[in-house]
């Protein structure tokens, strides 16, 4: 329905109060045309139907010619122009380097490979062959033997760059042999941009998703408040299965082990553990603890992604988790230590009357990383003195709903209940004690092999 | 009862993630920005190449028929849901208390879509809608 009326309503609503809403967006006017919101609305209600918009019949958009011919100046300006680029310069893909790439695979050239939209209601959902996929690859500096793992990505239909508002990024972890056979980097910088195959496959999941489905435009297919600089190349996992003292993700959903599979991950990102617990680095540390804390402030719609380097991962079993599926039971038990937000709702519950000063959060019990040593799983709860007035411990983290997090009673997140989704990967190097964590959900697992 | 539906007009109350939400735009314009056809040129001369274009295929859109408006709101039976985004029922709240005073012989009823997600069906309220209502807005986003 191209010819559907819409009337804009100047957001964001949440968080707002009704009285706020009616003053500022009911009774308010159009910011772009300056006209009261509501006439607006009821004119488009009441306002005979255009000639444009009694149309009928099938719109076909143009799609350009199936070559451009030019200098490769004047091409790689119209590839820009045109918003077939991700920005940067690319690759030119004549017919000669997509032949090239096409020796990657041996499906044929106008196989359909998948469809994609950039993220379920935003959009029409187009559809791609290989050779669409080996032109993008070729413009993302991509090499014959990485298009199965692109292929396999482009068959999953998994956007690389979403529509929403919230700036979600793509994430992927590769396991099996194809990791060695193609250099994909798991060691030194293993998330980052330090290897072709790592990059050039996140960059070409960027261009499928721009030009194989019309990802990444904004105004109509990208809404990112603030953006996500990992939309720039994603993020290529290969596990460090070498050094891991836990099954390659995929053996752990189902895969053979020595399989090639690509798992793909949507979600926020991640970071250095850092930035998630203030004073994380110290002599002694209880680093399945501190996951767990992290992975406790995490809202459930992306649920809680520990990418470990080797070293931590073996700290995590010597702590006695000596699989990654003990480890994620432990880290799935109910919250162990009030958030902010928790602690908040505790003090809005109590009158505010113990709300302490400074922080807010100075009164904030003892948290079992301070607590216990290395090692030791708390058998429980270890929140420590609740305030005044606060709820029963079994209550606090979850809201009204019963404990759960982003539970319907206002719990953290907000969007879902239940138990929080965890996984762990492990990647990177073993020369120092560090690793990622982010809010990351797995989707599906795809043979690469299939696509060779 | 309203009988048959004389009018479906669908207004999505656009509240920011889909404000120029495609499948409801003119995606095809919005394309043919973004890819102009151009003509071809096959002949190539000295420093020149040529190159394939990247672009997948959309999907043909339809254009299906728009019902037409109401002459007035008098008399008519406006529907108002609720795609459930945080926040949005607050907004459609306020709408429904400005119709009720500005309109007071429209009915306003505010209803919540089911299902799991913003954009799945709720084939009973769209049932009920078309037997009852003269219009609907949807609102969308938040």
């Amino acid at each position: 329905m191209p010819g559907l009326r819409i009337q804009y309503f100047r957001g964001p609503v949440w968080g707002k109060t009704n009285e706020q809403i009616r003053k500022m967006i009911v009774e308010g006017n159009n910011p772009i045309t300056g006209r009261p919101v509501v006439q607006e609305l009821v004119e488009k209600l009441t306002k005979p139907l255009t000639a444009e918009e009694k149309k009928t019949g099938e719109l076909k958009p143009p799609m350009g010619p199936a070559t451009y011919t030019g200098t490769p100046d004047e091409l790689q300006k119209l590839f820009l122009d045109n918003r077939y680029t991700d920005f940067m310069p690319v690759i030119l893909p004549t017919e000669e380097k997509v032949a090239e790439m096409l020796k990657g695979t041996s499906h044929k050239p106008e196989e359909p490979l998948g469809k994609m939209n950039p993220q379920s209601e935003a959009g029409e959902t187009w559809s791609y062959t290989v050779k669409t996929a080996a032109i993008n690859a070729v413009m993302a500096g991509a090499k014959p033997e990485y298009l199965p793992v692109i292929l396999a990505i482009g068959a999953s239909g998994q956007e690389g760059i979403s529509v929403s508002d919230n700036g979600f990024m793509s994430g992927a972890v590769i396991n099996g042999p194809i990791r060695d056979e193609i250099k994909l980097a798991y060691e030194i910088g293993a998330v980052g941009p330090f290897a072709q195959a790592n990059t050039t496959i996140g960059r070409a999941w960027n261009l499928l998703s721009i030009n194989g489905a019309n990802c990444g435009k904004i105004g109509t297919t990208y809404m990112g408040t603030v953006g996500n600089p990992m939309n720039a190349i994603n993020i290529i996992i290969a596990e460090n299965e070498r050094d891991s003292p836990f099954k390659p993700l995929s053996v752990r959903r189902g895969y053979k082990e020595g399989e090639n599979v690509i798992t793909l991950f949507r979600g926020w990102g991640i970071l250095s553990a850092a930035n998630w617990k203030a004073d994380a680095w110290r002599n002694d540390m209880n680093y399945a603890q501190i996951i767990k804390d992290i992975c406790d402030q995490q809202g459930s719609m992306h649920g809680c992604i520990a990418v470990l380097s080797p070293p931590i991962a073996n700290f995590v079993k010597e702590a006695g988790y000596d699989t990654a599926e003990k480890f994620t039971e432990f880290v799935r038990q109910p919250v162990s230590v009030p958030t902010t937000d928790a602690l908040n709702r505790i003090y809005q519950i109590a009158g505010d009357v113990v709300r302490p000063q400074g922080t807010g959060l100075a009164a904030a019990p003892a948290g079992p990383a301070a607590g216990a040593g290395r090692g030791a799983a708390p058998a429980g709860p270890a929140t420590g003195a609740a305030p005044a007035g606060a709820p029963p411990a079994g209550a606090r983290a979850g809201g009204p709903a019963g404990g759960g997090r982003g539970g319907a009673g206002g719990g953290r997140g907000g969007f879902g209940g239940g138990g929080i989704n965890f996984s762990v990967v492990v990647t990177g190097a073993s020369n120092n004690n560090y690793w990622m964590m982010g809010g990351m959900a797995p989707g599906a697992a795809i043979q690469i092999d299939k696509w060779r | 009862m309203k009988g048959h539906l004389t009018v479906a007009v669908i207004v999505a109350l656009c509240l920011g993630l889909f404000c120029s939400f495609p499948s409801m735009n003119n995606q095809a314009q919005a394309q043919a920005k973004a890819a102009p056809a151009k003509k071809a040129a096959p002949v190539s001369s000295a420093g020149k190449i040529t190159v394939l274009n990247p672009l997948g295929t959309p999907p043909p859109i339809k254009l299906k028929d728009m019902a037409p408006r109401m002459d007035t709101l008098d008399g008519k039976t406006i529907y108002i849901v609720d795609d459930g985004f945080v926040g949005g029922i607050n907004l459609l709240q306020e709408m429904v208390v400005w119709f009720n005073a500005n309109y007071p012989k429209t009915t306003i009823v505010l209803k919540r879509k089911g299902g799991q997600g913003f954009d799945s069906e709720d084939p009973q309220l769209w049932a009920e809608i078309k037997e009852k209502a003269n219009a609907v807005i949807i609102g969308m986003g938040h």
